[in-house]
C-alpha cells in the first residue's frame, strides 16, 4: 500500500498541471459542450414526447420542445426578477459551502465524496441544538445573539466530526476515502431519519419532520422577497469564508503544506510536512465547512429538518471541479449551478420539460471538465488544420 | 490461483455452522418467545429465496465492477449503468407489448434491451477514460448522476411520470424433480431465471479471470500493464474489453432486478435501484476482488436486506428499516478497518499509453 500516494498524484496528474487559464478555458468549453448536448437531449425528447401543439417543427418533424426557448426560459427563471434571483442565490449560498468542502481535501490529494453526509448530520446537529436552546435561551434580539452561532456551531461541529471520520479512517486505517465517504452518506441520512423519528417529530405532520427551529434563529431576508428565504448578510459570510479559505491555501503556511501534499507528496513527506496532519485537517475542515452548510441550509431555507435533502453535497463535487477546485472560481460555479436549480423549475412550469435534465446537464458538464484531454485533443486537430493557432503557453 | 478456492469454502463451512446452530438453538428456545420469533422467520426457506432474489442485483454490479477494476480501470459509474439498463429495459417491454408481442418475449427481448444500453453505456466510458484520460472517479460520479437525471427524464417524457407502468415479471422457473428436494429444493430450483444466471455466473467470472487467456490479460492489464505491453498486448483494448464485460453484467443485473424482481422503474429519488450499485462495490471489496467470494458479500448483504422485512412482522422487535439498508455499509467499513487490506490491483486508476 505504500504505492500509493504516487498512484494519486499520477491519477491527479493531468488535473494538476493544467494552468489557471488553461482551466479557465476548459471549464467555459465543459459547459459550452454540456449545453450543445442538452439541446440535441432536448430536441431528442421533444420529438418523443407526445403534445398537442408542437414548438417546434422542421423538415415535417414536429417537436414538442424547442431547445433555444428551454434556455432562455431557463436563464429567466434563475434570473428573471428579484424573487428569482433569490433563489438563485440561495442555492448558490448552499453550493459555495458544499463545493469548498471538495476543493479543501482535493488540494490535500484527498476526494471527499461525502459532502451530502456532512451536509445532512450538520443540518440535524443544527436543529437538535436549536430545539434544546429555545428552551433556555431569552427571547427578542439577545436571543438572536444566542442561537445564530449556537446553530451553526453545531453544525460546523457535528459536520467537521463526521468528516474527520473518514480521515481518521484513512490515515490509520488505509481505508481509501472515496469509498468510506460515499458509505457514510448513506449512513447519515440513515441515523437523521431515525433521530428524527423517534426523539423530534413534529406530532402534528405526517412523515418525517422534525419541529420548527425558534424564530430567533432564522436568517432572515434582507433587501430580496422574505418569501424566498435568502438571507444577503449569510451570502456575504459565505463569500467571507470562501476568500479565508483562498488566503489559507494559497498564502498560509498550512495551504502550502496542502497542495505540496496533494501536488508531489513524496517531496512533501521528505520535506518534513506531515502527512496526518494534512490529511485529518483537510477532511476535518471540509466536514465543518459541509456542516455550516446544513445549519445555513436549517436556518435559512428549511426551518426544520425533514426528509429528502436536496443533493448539494453531490452538486457540490460539480460546482467544485467546475472552478478547478479554486475557492474563488467557486462563486461562478456555483452561481452557474444555482441558476440551473432554479431555472430548472421554471422550464418544468412554463414548458412541461421535466427539471431532471438539469442533473443531466450537470452530469455532462462533469465528465467533460474531468476529461481535458478531449479538448486537449480537439485544439491540436484544429491547429494542425490551420484554423486556429496556439501561440506558447504549450507544456 | 487453487487457494482462492479455500475461501470460498471456509465461507461456505461457516454458514453451514451457522445455520446448524441456529436449527440446534430453536429446538431448544421456545416457540413463542422473541428468540423463537427471530429463529423461525430466520430458518424459513422462504427467507433463503428472497435473499437469493435480492442479492441479484447487487451481485452483479459486483462481478461488473471486478471487470473494470482488475484491468485497471476505477468504475464508480456502476450504479449508473444498473439505472440505465433497468429504464431502457422496461421502455423496451412496454414498447413491444404496445406493438403486440406476447408478454414473456417482450420481457425477454426487453432484458436484452437493457443489456445492450448498458454496454453502450459502458463503451461511451470506456472511450472516455481509455482514449482520453478522463479522472476516472469523476467520470464515473458522472456516469452515474447522468443516469440519475436521464432515467427519470425520459420515464417523464415517455409515461407523463417518474414511474413507470407495472410490466410483470419473467416468474420463476421450476426445474422437475429437483425441486421437490425438501429444503434445498424450493430454495434453489423454484426460482427467478435471474437467480440461476448469478448462481452459474459467478464460478464462470471466477474461471474466466483465473484461467483464461483473457483472465490472464485483465489481470495483467490491472496489475502490470508494461508487461502485458511488452508481451504485445494492447492494454487499451484490454481494458475496453473489461469496461464492456463490466457493461453487461451491470446491464443483466439492473434489467434482471427490474424484470425479474420489481417489474417496473421507480424514477424517483435515488430511483428503484436506490444504491444497489453501490453495495456491489462493496461486496467486491468485501470480497477482495473474488467473483465467487463478491456474490457471497452479496448474498450476505441481501440477507440483511430480505431480514429486514421479516423482522417488521414481529412487532415485539422495533428495529428501524434504515438500521437494515445501512449494516452493509457499516460492515464494509469495519471490514475495511479490521479483516485486512483488500488486493487492490496495483496500477488502478492510472493510464497507461500503449506503445504503438
Amino acid at each position: 500500500m505504500s504505492g500509493l500516494k504516487p498512484r494519486i498524484e499520477r491519477l491527479f496528474g493531468v488535473l494538476i498541471r493544467l494552468s489557471t487559464g488553461e482551466r479557465m478555458l476548459l471549464s467555459s468549453a465543459a459547459v459550452l459542450v454540456a449545453v450543445g448536448v442538452g439541446m440535441i437531449v432536448i430536441l431528442g425528447a421533444g420529438y418523443a414526447a407526445t403534445c398537442r401543439s408542437p414548438a417546434l417543427s422542421v423538415f415535417g418533424l414536429e417537436f414538442c420542445y424547442n431547445p433555444i426557448e428551454t434556455y432562455f426560459v431557463l436563464l429567466q427563471g434563475a434570473f428573471g426578477d428579484s424573487f428569482k434571483l433569490a433563489v438563485t442565490l440561495q442555492w448558490t449560498t448552499l453550493l459555495l459551502f458544499t463545493g469548498l468542502s471538495f476543493a479543501i481535501p482535493y488540494k490535500a490529494g484527498l476526494f471527499n465524496i461525502g459532502a451530502q453526509g456532512q451536509f445532512v448530520l450538520g443540518s440535524l446537529a443544527t436543529t437538535i441544538a436549536l430545539l434544546w436552546a429555545a428552551e433556555i435561551a431569552p427571547s427578542g434580539m439577545l436571543g438572536r445573539l444566542v442561537l445564530v452561532p449556537v446553530g451553526l456551531l453545531a453544525g460546523g461541529a457535528i459536520g467537521g466530526l463526521y468528516g474527520l471520520l473518514p480521515g481518521y479512517l484513512k490515515h490509520r486505517f488505509e481505508v481509501n476515502e472515496v469509498i468510506s465517504t460515499l458509505l457514510l452518506n448513506f449512513i447519515a441520512t440513515a441515523i437523521a431519519v431515525v433521530t428524527v423519528d423517534r426523539y423530534f417529530a413534529d406530532p402534528e405532520l405526517q412523515g418525517t419532520v422534525s419541529r420548527s427551529i425558534p424564530t430567533e434563529a432564522v436568517l432572515s431576508s434582507q433587501l430580496f422577497p422574505s418569501s424566498a428565504n435568502f438571507s444577503l448578510l449569510v451570502f456575504a459570510f459565505a463569500l467571507l469564508v470562501l476568500g479565508g479559505f483562498y488566503w489559507l491555501l494559497t498564502n498560509s503556511a498550512i495551504g502550502y503544506e496542502i497542495r505540496t501534499m496533494g501536488t508531489q507528496p513524496k517531496a512533501a513527506r521528505f520535506g518534513g510536512v506531515s502527512e496526518r496532519f494534512t490529511t485529518l485537517f483537510s477532511m476535518t475542515t471540509a466536514g465543518v465547512v459541509a456542516g455550516v452548510g446544513g445549519a445555513v441550509f436549517i436556518m435559512m431555507v428549511l426551518g426544520r429538518w425533514q426528509t429528502g435533502a436536496p443533493p448539494v453535497g453531490f452538486d457540490g463535487i460539480a460546482v467544485s471541479i467546475l472552478a478547478g477546485n479554486n475557492p474563488l472560481a467557486l462563486l461562478p460555479s456555483g452561481l452557474l449551478f444555482g441558476a440551473l436549480q432554479s431555472g430548472g423549475q421554471a422550464i418544468q412550469f412554463q414548458l412541461g420539460i421535466p427539471s431532471e435534465i438539469v442533473g443531466v446537464l450537470r452530469g455532462l458538464i462533469i465528465l467533460l471538465v474531468a476529461t481535458p484531454e478531449l479538448f486537449r485533443l480537439f485544439g491540436t486537430q484544429l491547429e494542425r488544420r490551420g484554423l486556429i493557432t496556439v501561440d506558447g503557453g504549450r507544456e | 490461483m487453487r487457494s482462492e478456492l479455500k475461501t470460498p469454502a471456509k465461507w461456505l463451512g461457516g454458514f453451514l455452522a451457522v445455520i446448524l446452530v441456529l436449527v440446534v438453538t430453536s429446538w431448544i428456545v421456545p416457540p413463542e418467545s422473541i428468540t423463537g420469533q427471530v429463529l423461525d422467520a430466520l430458518l424459513d426457506t422462504s427467507y433463503a429465496s428472497a435473499t437469493l432474489r435480492v442479492a441479484v442485483p447487487i451481485a452483479f454490479a459486483a462481478m461488473g465492477g471486478i471487470f473494470a477494476e482488475k484491468t485497471g480501470i476505477i468504475n464508480i459509474g456502476i450504479e449508473g449503468f444498473l439505472i440505465l439498463s433497468a429504464l431502457s429495459s422496461i421502455v423496451a417491454v412496454v414498447g413491444l407489448t404496445d406493438a403486440g408481442v406476447p408478454p414473456q418475449v417482450a420481457l425477454w427481448l426487453g432484458f436484452a434491451v437493457g443489456i445492450l444500453v448498458s454496454v453502450g453505456a459502458a463503451a461511451v466510458f470506456g472511450v472516455f477514460v481509455i482514449r482520453y484520460q478522463s479522472n476516472q472517479v469523476i467520470a464515473g460520479l458522472a456516469i452515474w448522476l447522468i443516469s440519475l437525471g436521464v432515467a427519470p427524464f425520459v420515464s417523464l417524457v415517455l409515461f407523463e411520470s417518474v414511474n413507470s407502468p407495472s410490466v410483470g415479471t419473467l416468474g420463476t422457473w421450476r426445474i422437475p424433480l429437483l425441486a421437490e428436494i425438501p429444503v434445498v429444493g424450493p430454495i434453489f430450483f423454484d426460482a427467478s431465471p435471474m437467480v440461476y444466471l448469478m448462481l452459474i455466473s459467478a464460478p464462470l467470472c471466477w474461471y474466466v479471470l483465473a484461467y483464461t487467456r483473457l483472465g490472464r490479460y485483465i489481470r495483467a492489464s490491472g496489475d502490470n500493464p508494461r508487461a502485458l505491453d511488452t508481451a504485445g498486448i494492447s492494454v487499451s483494448r484490454t481494458r475496453f474489453k473489461g469496461v464492456l464485460i463490466s457493461g453487461v453484467l451491470c446491464g443483466i443485473g439492473g434489467a434482471g432486478f427490474t424484470l425479474g424482481q420489481l417489474g417496473r422503474f421507480v424514477g424517483s429519488g435515488e430511483t428503484s435501484i436506490g444504491g444497489r450499485g453501490f453495495l456491489g462495490i462493496v461486496a467486491y471489496l468485501f470480497g477482495n476482488y473474488n467473483p465467487i467470494l463478491s456474490t457471497i458479500g452479496a448474498l450476505l448483504f441481501a440477507s440483511f436486506d430480505a431480514l429486514q422485512f421479516r423482522l417488521q412482522q414481529i412487532p415485539a422487535l422495533a428495529i428501524p428499516q434504515q438500521f437494515f439498508r445501512v449494516l452493509p455499509f457499516v460492515v464494509v467499513i469495519l471490514v475495511l478497518m479490521f479483516v485486512g487490506r483488500t488486493r487492490i490491483p496495483a496500477a488502478l486508476g492510472e493510464h497507461y499509453d500503449d506503445d504503438e
